[in-house]
């Protein structure tokens, strides 16, 4: 199974905080998004491992542009 | 009363037209970024057009009634529900204890929805207002935004007749994605600081409105270097947006910095060395708060003052309007 973040806000990657392999928690913080010039923190609603990531720094986003693939159990 | 069980992005308590008279002392004047839909909500509710409402930006936050009342949200449509149920816009609707008011994200035009309640909302006044001013960290609830657990206490008010009103459908404000502002020349702009390319670019470009935007400011896409009458900014500094500091136009200015203009709105900056170069008009300051960052665009119509003055007018008069709400 597979989960994907999305971009909850449109704005800037501020950063990514998880690598690739990595094991993390559901409500764990995955990215952060720079938008009204305040950092949004996107956590994912489930706890996986990272497979994929999408976005880079500065890279611009729409609500709902993909970020992070997580493999959920 | 209302309790705040998930706070989101951005909600305040915000009035209208927020704390005037201090921008000689620094205070920006804060107050709701769309006027008009906040305005329109306590009128529908029947409160004084500029009592407080709470000012939700962006959306994704939840509130849970603790007080039978009557409410109605207006502005962006968030698809708020009130207990599982979907909740129309800019209508009054009868809520009771434990009732959950859940608001998802602002959708594809606008981007603040305005939660009004009935008696409005019972912050102390600052200096006049119940906004929060959220740079200065004074007014409204604790001079910040809500978050959880926060319980906003509200005026009781006789809420015999109120729920079911709502606005006349002629009188719907019109959203989209490109925003028509009518703007004025403002003190710096042709022929000293702006060239007569410049203007017409200002007042004939579409400009995307940034990420960075927000209560104080909303930058926009960069103007070419043909928009400077100037080398420089003499004595205000290196580049020609500088100028010796003075006092900003504000609401509404359109300030430039380096190439980037932007728009200085509710928390904005109330002077500085950079030139203003066009003022958007009082009527059309509400569309500047629907704009969704990263996404939508504004588009300055030049209008004369006379035309501002109009337009203020009747935006007064429509606003006691007789046929405004239905019952």
């Amino acid at each position: 199974m597979e989960y994907t973040l999305k971009a909850h806000m449109p704005g800037l990657v501020a950063r990514v905080v998880v690598e690739i392999g990595e094991k993390v928690e559901e409500g764990q913080e995955l990215a952060v998004i720079n938008c009204m010039k305040t950092e949004m923190s996107c956590k994912t609603d489930k706890a996986g491992v990272v497979k994929e990531i999408l976005v880079a720094e500065w890279d611009e986003m729409d609500v709902g542009t993909p970020m992070i693939v997580l493999e959920t159990a | 009363m209302i309790k705040v069980l998930n706070g989101g992005i951005e909600v305040l308590v915000e009035d209208w037209p927020g704390r005037l008279g201090y921008m000689g002392l620094g205070m920006a004047a804060a107050g709701a970024m769309d006027n008009l839909a906040l305005q329109l909500g306590n009128l529908i509710v029947g409160n004084g057009a500029g009592e407080a409402g709470l000012e939700i930006a962006g959306g994704y936050c939840d509130f849970e009634i603790t007080e039978d009342g009557v409410i109605a949200v207006t502005g962006s449509d968030m698809s708020p529900t009130l207990g599982g149920e979907g909740l129309p816009l800019w209508q009054a609707v009868s809520v009771k204890t434990g009732d959950t008011l859940h608001f998802s994200h602002f959708g594809d035009a606008g981007f603040r929805s305005y939660l009004c309640i009935a008696g409005g909302i019972d912050v102390p006044e600052y200096l006049g207002s119940k906004s929060t001013c959220l740079f200065g960290s004074y007014g409204g609830f604790e001079g910040r935004k809500l978050a959880k657990d926060d319980v906003v206490k509200t005026v009781r008010k006789n809420l015999a007749g109120i729920a079911g009103r709502k606005l006349n459908p002629k009188y719907l404000p019109e959203y989209g994605n490109e925003w028509e502002l009518r703007a004025i020349p403002g003190p710096n702009s042709v022929p000293d600081y702006v060239t007569e390319e410049g203007m017409d670019y200002l007042f004939g470009t579409p400009m995307k409105i940034s990420h960075n935007a927000n209560r104080a400011a909303y930058r926009l896409q960069e103007v070419p270097a043909s928009f400077w009458a100037r080398e420089d900014g003499g004595k205000g500094g290196s580049h020609p947006s500088n100028i010796v500091d003075h006092g900003y136009n504000m609401r509404g200015a359109v300030n430039v910095t380096g190439n980037t203009p932007s728009l200085l709105i509710a928390d904005g900056p109330t002077l500085g060395g950079f030139v203003c170069v066009a003022n958007v008009i009082n009527a059309d300051l509400w569309k500047i708060g629907q704009g969704i960052p990263a996404r939508d665009k504004v588009k300055l119509k030049l209008v004369t003052v006379e035309d501002a003055i109009q337009a203020r007018k009747e935006r007064a008069e429509m606003l006691k309007a007789e046929d405004l709400i239905l019952c």
